[in-house]
């Protein structure tokens, strides 16, 4: 999990309000979708990285979440530098090969592609955990939720976070009750051995958690859940004037980018 | 010594659990082959924390628990489930398969027993435990009280020769609790090993032979129901009271051995106050 | 609000919004505290690391099991259950997703054309599916030698259930009576359903976001057909298992909806 903790830290990125960073950050996310361009990529990776600082975020939490994607990061590069329909010719390899078309040689249009893929991944991965890192989840909900997320969606995300430690003390007893009946989880390597395993864990926590919805059920009405009233919530978020400024500056930055991308810049 | 090791040794155990939790300090406990010992305190006292070594669920942070003379820390929990059978609280959290007879043949199955063995083993355990009529009923389909018995059916299945039952009879009625306690008294009957957690302090003195009260993560008391009931005030001082009827003995002055039943009381105080041999032996109420 | 019948004067005897609580603690007939529940039991499964698939990280996840039954336990209501518990995982675990933020749709997908199946609102499904499909050819890069083949399975599969009326029939039937024998294969079908929608999701964003070509998705076909049988086959054991347990315990379950 997340090192959550980190969100105690004193950082602008924590002052500003949960609407103005999802905002933000979403128009990042679309940017760099939008382009497909090294450089500009480069550019917004880089802006991703004067947040990440400004928020006093460490940089191994990146470390940590590129292991992770180190996998599908190099099956891009590959694919991309190899079969790229590129250009410039850099480094011939072989002969074409039309049967898995490969022209034969690797292209400068296809490394450049290739790197702005990964950066792409790179921006993608970190963007949410940005967010996250800097907010705490009740302020994260009441921005969805002032942001006109259904309420009552935003309800199932926030009960279904306080309900997490007790499922996962369920599971923790279902996993040692598996053991004690003669199933092992630890045999590295025996694939059906785990997925067994991981039968034996799921019937018993959903059949038993289900059990505990109907507790749970009495609970919401009798706090009168769904009261045909207007809510009012114990924390309340407002706009600073940083957080027009920042929205301001956002909303011009994606309108120029739309408008480039529409000109034709920024598309590799 | 190594010919009849005993069940369970536990030596210096400590146990801390990942969070920095200290759980256990110091246990040194021995159980005997077919002892029937009850562990009590208060929750959080430690008591589940150490009977969970018994089986391997969790290993000794620093001393030693051996296992009919097994070292438990390179023990694997599937291996020592044949040795130690360990019925959790609730049933429902060992239960997942379809029907009655599938659950009982799993654990068999996983040891790689044969087709003909397999069979037998779960005829004869429906036909002891009472639930064959229920053979092809979902595990669901049935009440608490045959979840509980299928629970230890699939404990029983492995063969072990020690039960571990943590809090039996939570959540039971009175009839449910007695069935299950009955069953117990039937494996013990049969030589088994039996270590129950509870609260429920007259099911102690009706049933258990021994009594450890755990408190702070280390052993409070240790001896006969009969030797720790005795002791009120050191009980009061760990949170736990005897059994009412010790109790009311307790108060009206019987206080050299405890009582541990109804039926004793009857004599008891049959014996005081309307057989004419015995002197008065307490304050009169 | 009151369903009161306006000819009656006199008042109740008990106030008639109590009765409008719990109606509004309801989304497609499934309650909020069920919803939340899976939600929950979704986050906890993202923390129970993926059966190591060589190749790839985490693909066949927990996850990936309660998507593909969701359906059937939760009806149309699973895409919210799913997205909610989809998207607070990919907050407390970004590494489970490799469609970024938008993993969350992938879920969100898998529940809702298998639920809206389940629910007989087949032409809804049917859409849901065409649009997954389709949006993998709207993308030019699938028009590559080959790519066509991506989605045959299991989303083809998928489509033939939703759209042939005998088979779609006897599939929810076979379920919703918990037929002893065709119980396994409709559940099969259905799981098929909701991990196809799934994963084709995943994959029509991967190919957007990162425009691999035919010679990453072609060759890698195979194992990735491997990949998606073994998470249907595991959920076709837990769906059957859940499914009968819900029902003999008389716990909440989509079925039981469509019944009243």
């Amino acid at each position: 999990m997340m090192n959550i903790d980190m969100r105690t830290r004193k950082s602008p990125m924590q002052k500003l309000d949960g609407r103005t960073k999802l905002i933000a950050l979403s128009v990042i996310f679309v940017l760099v979708l939008l382009f497909s361009h090294p450089a500009y990529i480069l550019a917004l990776l880089g802006v991703v990285m004067v947040i990440w600082w400004s928020a006093k975020l460490p940089l191994q939490t990146i470390k940590d979440l590129f292991k992770y994607f180190l996998v599908i990061a190099v099956i891009i590069l590959v694919v991309q530098i190899f079969f790229y329909p590129g250009q410039t010719e850099l480094i011939r390899l072989s002969n074409p090969v039309p049967a898995i078309g490969f022209s034969g040689f690797i292209t400068l249009e296809g490394i450049l592609f290739g790197v702005a893929m990964v950066l792409r991944l790179v921006v993608i991965m970190i963007v949410a955990p940005l967010m996250v890192l800097t907010t705490p989840l009740p302020e994260l909900m009441l921005a969805l939720v002032k942001l006109k997320i259904p309420y009552r969606f935003a309800f199932i995300m926030t009960t279904a976070l306080s309900l997490l430690p007790s499922i996962q003390s369920h599971a923790a007893i279902i996993q040692q009750a598996q053991l004690c009946r003669g199933i092992t989880y630890d045999t590295a390597g025996k694939f059906f051995t785990k997925l067994r395993a991981s039968v034996a864990l799921l019937v018993p926590l959903i059949l038993g958690s289900f059990r505990d919805s109907q507790t749970l059920e009495i609970a919401m009405s009798s706090r009168a859940f769904g009261a045909p009233v207007k809510r009012t919530f114990l924390l309340d978020s407002q706009f600073s004037k940083i957080d027009y400024l920042i929205l301001a500056v956002t909303i011009a930055i994606l309108v120029t980018g739309i408008v480039l991308r529409i000109l034709g810049f920024g598309v590799y | 010594m190594d010919d009849h090791p005993p069940a369970i040794h536990c030596q210096q155990l400590d146990f801390v659990y990942p969070n920095g939790v200290q759980a256990l300090s110091s246990v040194n406990l021995v159980i005997e082959p077919g002892e029937y010992i009850a562990f009590v305190g208060q929750n959080g006292s430690g008591k589940t924390s150490l009977v969970k070594h018994f089986n391997g669920l969790l290993k000794p942070t620093r001393g030693s628990v051996r296992i009919f003379g097994e070292d438990s820390s390179d023990k694997k929990v599937s291996y020592l489930s044949r040795k130690v059978g360990y019925v959790f609280q609730n049933p429902d959290d060992m239960l997942f398969c379809t029907s009655v007879q599938e659950e009982i043949a799993y654990g068999p199955r996983l040891l790689g027993m044969d087709h003909t063995e397999i069979n037998q083993k779960v005829e004869h355990i429906l036909l002891e435990l009472g639930l064959d009529e229920h053979r092809e009923t979902h595990p669901f389909a049935l009440s608490l009280g045959d979840r509980q018995r299928l629970a230890v059916a699939c404990a029983l299945s492995l063969d072990p020769d020690v039960f571990v039952f943590d809090e039996p009879t939570t959540g039971q009625d009175y009839f449910g609790g007695k069935s299950i306690m009955n069953l117990i008294d039937q494996l013990h009957a049969k030589d088994k090993t039996i270590v129950i957690i509870t609260h429920d302090m007259p099911l102690v003195a009706e049933h258990a032979h021994r009594v450890v009260v755990m408190s702070g993560g280390q052993i409070a008391m240790d001896g006969s129901p009969a030797q720790v009931f005795s002791q009120p005030e050191k009980l009061h001082q760990l949170s736990l009271r005897s059994p009412q009827v010790t109790q009311l003995a307790y108060e009206m002055g019987f206080t050299e051995q405890a009582i541990l039943g109804v039926p004793e009381m009857v004599e008891w105080l049959s014996r005081s106050y309307l057989s004419a041999d015995t002197t008065n032996p307490g304050s009169q109420p | 609000m009151s369903t009161q019948d306006p000819s009656n004067i006199v008042p109740p005897a008990q106030p008639a919004q109590v009765r409008t609580y719990k109606a509004r603690g309801r989304i497609f007939g499934m309650s909020i505290a069920v919803m939340s529940i899976w939600a929950a039991m979704y986050i906890a499964a993202s923390a129970i690391p993926a059966l190591p698939v060589p190749g790839m990280a985490g693909m066949i996840t927990v996850n990936a099991i309660m998507t593909a039954i969701s359906g059937m336990v939760l009806g149309p209501a699973a895409a919210i259950a799913n997205a909610a518990g989809g998207i607070v995982s990919m907050i407390l675990f970004p590494y489970g997703f490799s469609a970024g933020p938008l993993g969350f749709l992938t879920v969100t997908m898998g529940g809702l054309v298998a639920g809206l199946l389940f629910a007989n609102k087949w032409v809804w499904a049917a859409v849901f599916e065409l649009i997954i499909i389709g949006a993998w050819f709207v993308n030019p890069q699938s028009w590559q030698t080959g790519m066509w083949m991506v989605p045959l399975p299991y989303s083809a599969i998928a489509l033939l259930v939703i759209l042939v009326k005998p088979l779609r029939d006897w599939t929810r039937r076979s379920i919703l009576t918990q037929h002893k024998v065709w119980m396994w294969p409709a559940v099969f079908l259905m799981c098929t359903v909701g991990h196809a929608a799934e994963f084709m999701t995943t994959n029509t964003l991967v190919n957007w976001m990162f425009n691999l070509s035919w010679q990453y998705w072609v060759p890698t076909l195979p194992y990735w057909i491997m990949v998606d049988t073994v998470v249907i086959l595991a959920s076709t054991i837990v769906g059957v298992g859940v499914l009968i347990g819900l029902k003999k315990a008389r716990l909440p379950n989509y079925a039981d909806t469509l019944e009243q």
